[in-house]
């Protein structure tokens, strides 16, 4: 079960489109990144290397014959992120936030108490709010 | 109190609940089966079935290896999309995966029983060119119900995994 923690990293829009769409699916090729998300090359190995540094993304680089292949994935503490930054997001539209004590994680984040147990009343992991996405 | 969470307005917050499904969609989307996977298929198929009634020898082997290296192109181009960003097997809910290749079964039985049928009933009446009949109405029923397929496919893993439908 993944405990509500709002992401400051994650939340950054081209970073959240990039890591949403990495969540989706399992290794990403850097061109299919860059073709889907919408950024130049540079901007998407600053992004990469910022969620790399993070622990967020994973990188490979391999040889498709002679040409460079480099694809990216979430790990597993990135995915626990997203999915914690998602339905902090959730709380939020549901008007729920903050009703359970904090925090814990890396700088810069937000998450549930350290035990991962939310305080009565609040807003449960598992629950899904109507039209929303679900848990990534 | 977690004062993160307080300076984030619920409309930024639903907007980036939007932007993530619409992420999701789009790997899902992208992963579907193309238009011109269907129309590039049924060309090779007229094509294939023109050989084996009209050419005979070598011209016919000949024609047999360019559409089976046709085949093996168009499945192969499919296939590097797909592997270029593969949709998260857990991505969608339990039941989903089933139901998108159940649909599959049921379409290929359907068309290679309609196609058969018509060819052996053609045969049997003795009349010409039976086979370039039998894919005609091939064509007519692969291309727009694999489009159909497509779209039912994709709307089911859609909404299964949550996102919008």
């Amino acid at each position: 079960m993944t405990a509500p923690g709002f992401d400051e990293l994650i939340h950054a829009p081209t970073r959240l489109s990039l890591v949403a769409f990495l969540a989706a699916t399992g290794w990403a090729d850097f061109a299919v990144l860059r073709d889907s998300v919408g950024l130049s090359d540079s901007a998407l190995s600053k992004q990469l290397a910022t969620l790399e540094d993070a622990g967020y993304v994973e990188i490979r680089k391999a040889f498709a014959g002679k040409r460079p292949r480099t694809s990216a994935r979430l790990t597993p503490a990135g995915r626990t992120a997203f999915d914690g930054h998602v339905l902090a997001l959730q709380q939020i539209v549901a008007g729920t936030a903050g009703r359970w004590p904090s925090p814990a994680g890396r700088p810069g984040s937000r998450s549930a108490a350290s035990d991962g147990e939310p305080a009565p009343g609040a807003f449960h992991p598992d629950q899904r709010f109507p039209g929303q996405p679900g848990q990534g | 109190v977690n004062d993160q969470t307080e300076q984030i307005e619920p409309a930024d917050a639903a907007r980036a609940l939007n932007e993530i499904g619409r992420r999701r969609e789009q790997v899902i989307r992208r992963t579907a089966v193309p238009a011109w996977f269907y129309w590039a298929s049924a060309v090779l198929n007229i094509a294939f079935t023109a050989d084996t009634e009209f050419l005979h020898g070598a011209l016919s082997w000949a024609g047999t290896a360019l559409f089976a290296a046709g085949m093996l192109a168009v499945i192969g181009l499919q296939l590097r999309t797909v592997r270029g960003a593969p949709l998260r097997g857990d991505l969608v809910a339990p039941g989903a995966g089933p139901r998108v290749l159940a649909s599959w079964a049921v379409f290929a039985a359907v068309l290679v029983g309609v196609t058969l049928a018509i060819k052996l009933s053609l045969e049997a009446a003795r009349v010409p060119y039976p086979g370039m009949i039998a894919t005609a109405v091939f064509t007519v029923v692969f291309v727009p119900g694999g489009l159909a397929l497509t779209r039912y496919q994709t709307a089911v893993l859609v909404r299964r995994s949550g996102g919008r439908g």
